[in-house]
């Protein structure tokens, strides 16, 4: 997988997933990144690095926030944007996600930005369909969410600075989160030891151990002492789905309470991918409260994104020029 | 067509033979085994480190055609099946139309028969249309010729209608042939291990197996139907067969290639060619399987081929079709089981001819003198890519394409014709 989303001198050429990129590499996406929190203080906001580019945002699922994000990170890198709500028309038609992507393809796009309910669906796409388009994965099912999981290490490191020392507890439903699985490839990769997942069993993944972490069922336990507190969002459904009783025992038990925080570090900061529920994972002292980072990662978010789309732009760019100078090297294409 | 096969290993469970000899066929039957080095003749086969071995029967196959021409049709996957050596197949009832009516069976024997590759003795639909609520008329199935019946990949969740199933079908005799997965719980896509949760696809656990597994044999010793579980995954369910039988409850149970030769880990980079129902486990797993055929727990090796066209597969992962075109690489996949030494020659060969006959009650390939010619003959040395050149099956779903494998039919005889000859 690693190899798909690198070109054969281990540039970004698509974004997937942080899994198999190394140390380096997302040290280089943090410090892009870091540049670009600078852009969006200036007065004139954006940066010619896209111009004359084409991005085009193919959300198949549902996002106001992640979608309007890549949207603003686009037009802050003067690319051309186009945002398709694709997500009823295709399938009503009855057209397949692959002839979809074929139009799409054919009309000369540099980037497209992919959100999607099945997991693998970026890595399809880069594949099979398009791999001389620049894919970006903006979620795909509960597979990965590259971009979330690196603004907030971005967040973490303007925050905490080195991530050797810190203990990191992610809260909630580790199941169905996309989110979680790159928060824990990331915070490995960047050198965290103490990476604790906190939640019931019925949302915890099978065999989950085998990335690397702890998981606590006792919320206490789980974020004792931890440097960072990230909660995840509980979709209402689960209580349907018979994954939990209600969302009150859900709170009592794993909602992060102005009390409860205070069995982490005194300096603890508290996260969360948004959109909140106040009363459901978190109370909303904690969430409005001095230790919450919740809106500077969002802010953090749209320079991540601006990021790896420059370096994922600058990867195919070489790629292409490589086939230009000699067309029968495929080599150049891996 | 008259032949001399000169230097072959002969192997025949059924006869307790092995032997390095030769072999004369003439008009379609066994003339002689042992040194012909003084008969001349015309047609002469060196088959000097190839195996010969009674032409194998498959439990469990799918051979599409009717609305299903695009992945496959009756002609080109019995060819596959004999370039695979196999004279006996027992294709499943999942086809479309649905195999739950004497009319369906019929034009499937006849349409096999007209192809002349293979012989079928088809599985019918346990429940009308395969929808779990109504029965098919089993007695006129099973005088149109059915073997058993089975729902294939779809669980009869009711118990009062499962009860009557059994009960019905013990009524006439008939043997009862099940996929044991849970409905609710086979959801997933995948093996619910490690790699399903890196790379967040919906588990299947091995529950949903051995609660299934437990389930119909409760049922099988309820009514005394003699029952046979098709395609085994798992080593929980490898042990719950084992212990059935100790008991001395009357059952069988096979397991596919696939599950003897691959993994979870196969699909790791969202591999559709390896997107199966049942799905691929774990390597603890796989061995609890080979060791469940070495012990005699698992009685057969069935292919579980399923031929698709490209289109089937090319999606995330979650949206493709499930199954594997095995035909093809079946050969490769026995000779790579065979380099292991965890099986003998003679337990794969019967795993693959005398059992599975036996539990299709027919005729058990042998190879003696005055016999029909019904055997196949393997190269197992020989070197080949396999592509679409090469390639014998309709599917594209090949998962070894443009591999070099090593292992090949040469020659199959099914029932005094030859039916592959490369």
């Amino acid at each position: 997988m690693s190899n798909l989303q690198l070109t054969s001198r281990g540039e970004l050429k698509h974004f997937l997933t942080l899994a198999g990129l190394d140390r380096l590499m997302l040290e280089r996406i943090l410090d892009t990144a870091d540049s670009f929190v600078v852009v969006g203080n200036q007065e004139v906001k954006k940066v010619p690095l896209l111009r004359g580019r084409t991005v085009v945002n193919l959300f198949f699922e549902n996002s106001t926030r992640t979608r309007s994000t890549f949207e603003l990170a686009a037009k802050r890198l003067s690319a051309d944007v186009l945002t398709l709500d694709i997500k009823t028309s295709a399938t009503s038609k009855g057209e397949s996600l692959l002839d979809t992507l074929r139009n799409l393809r054919s009309m000369h796009s540099d980037m497209f930005i992919v959100r999607h309910t099945d997991s693998g669906a970026a890595h399809f796409i880069a594949e099979q369909v398009a791999p001389d388009v620049a894919i970006i994965n903006a979620g795909d099912g509960r597979h990965a969410h590259p971009t979330q999981a690196m603004l907030d290490m971005l967040t973490i490191r303007r925050h905490k600075g080195n991530f050797e020392p810190l203990s990191v507890a992610i809260v909630g439903d580790i199941l169905h989160s996309r989110v979680a699985r790159d928060q824990i490839h990331a915070l490995k990769t960047l050198g965290c030891s103490d990476i604790r997942l906190v939640g019931p069993n019925t949302l915890m993944p099978n065999s989950i151990g085998s990335m690397g972490v702890t998981t606590h069922t006792d919320m206490d336990e789980g974020i004792k002492d931890v440097d960072v507190v990230i909660m995840l969002r509980l979709q209402t459904e689960r209580m349907a789905s018979a994954f939990l009783p209600s969302a009150g025992e859900y709170f009592r038990l794993y909602g992060l309470t102005t009390q409860r925080l205070k069995v982490a570090k005194a300096d603890a900061i508290v996260m969360h991918p948004g959109p909140i529920n106040r009363g459901i994972e978190i109370e909303s002292a904690v969430a409005d409260g001095p230790q919450s980072m919740i809106l500077n990662q969002v802010s953090y978010g749209i320079a991540i994104r601006m990021a790896v789309m420059s370096m994922a732009m600058s990867g195919q760019m070489q790629q292409r020029q490589a086939l230009v100078a000699n067309p029968t090297n495929t080599e150049a294409q891996v | 067509m008259n032949m001399v096969i000169r230097g072959a290993r002969l192997i025949d469970p059924s006869l307790n033979l092995d032997t390095v000899t030769d072999l004369h066929i003439e008009d379609g039957s066994i003339q002689a085994i042992g040194d012909l080095s003084g008969l001349t003749h015309d047609h002469n086969i060196d088959a000097q480190g190839m195996l010969l071995c009674p032409s194998f029967v498959d439990l469990h196959t799918c051979l599409r055609d009717f609305n299903q021409i695009q992945k496959g049709t009756i002609t080109s996957e019995t060819q596959a099946a004999a370039s695979a050596g196999f004279s006996q197949l027992c294709p499943s009832p999942d086809t479309q139309p649905c195999s739950d009516a004497g009319s369906v069976i019929s034009m499937i024997t006849s349409k096999a028969q007209a192809a002349g590759f293979c012989q079928l003795l088809p599985v019918a639909a346990l429940t009308k249309d395969l929808n779990g609520s109504q029965l098919s008329n089993m007695e006129a199935l099973s005088r149109a010729g059915v073997i058993g019946f089975s729902n294939a990949g779809h669980d009869i969740g009711d118990n009062t209608v499962l009860l009557r199933c059994y009960e019905y079908a013990a009524t006439f005799g008939l043997k009862v042939m099940v996929q044991a997965q849970d409905h609710a719980l086979g959801q997933g896509h995948m093996h619910a291990g490690p790699t399903a949760t890196r790379m967040g696809l919906d588990g299947i656990p091995v529950i949903a197996e051995t609660l299934s597994i437990s389930r119909h044999l409760e049922f099988m010793q309820h009514t005394g139907v003699s029952g046979h579980f098709n395609q085994i995954t798992s080593a929980n369910g490898v042990e719950l067969i084992r212990r059935a039988k100790a008991q001395g409850q009357a059952i069988t149970a096979d397991v596919s290639i696939a599950h003897l030769c691959f993994t979870d880990t196969a699909v790791e980079g969202y591999s559709s060619q390896y997107h199966l129902q049942p799905p691929l486990r774990a390597e603890s797993d796989r061995q609890a399987l080979i060791q469940g055929l070495a012990d005699g727990t698992i009685d057969a090796i069935c292919s579980a081929h399923q031929p698709h066209e490209s289109a089937a597969k090319c999606a995330p992962f979650a949206a493709t079709a499930t199954g594997m075109a095995t035909y093809d690489m079946f050969i490769p996949l026995v000779a790579q089981l065979l380099s292991t030494k965890q099986l003998t020659t003679q337990q794969l060969v019967a795993a693959l001819s005398t059992q599975p006959a036996h539990i299709a009650q027919t005729q058990v390939p042998s190879i003696a003198v005055g016999q029909v010619a019904n055997f196949t003959l393997i190269d197992l040395q020989h070197q080949w890519q396999l592509d679409a050149d090469s390639q014998v099956s309709q599917g594209t779903n090949q998962a070894l394409n443009l591999q070099q494998l090593t292992g090949r039919t040469r020659l199959t005889w099914n029932n005094g014709q030859i039916s592959y000859n490369r």
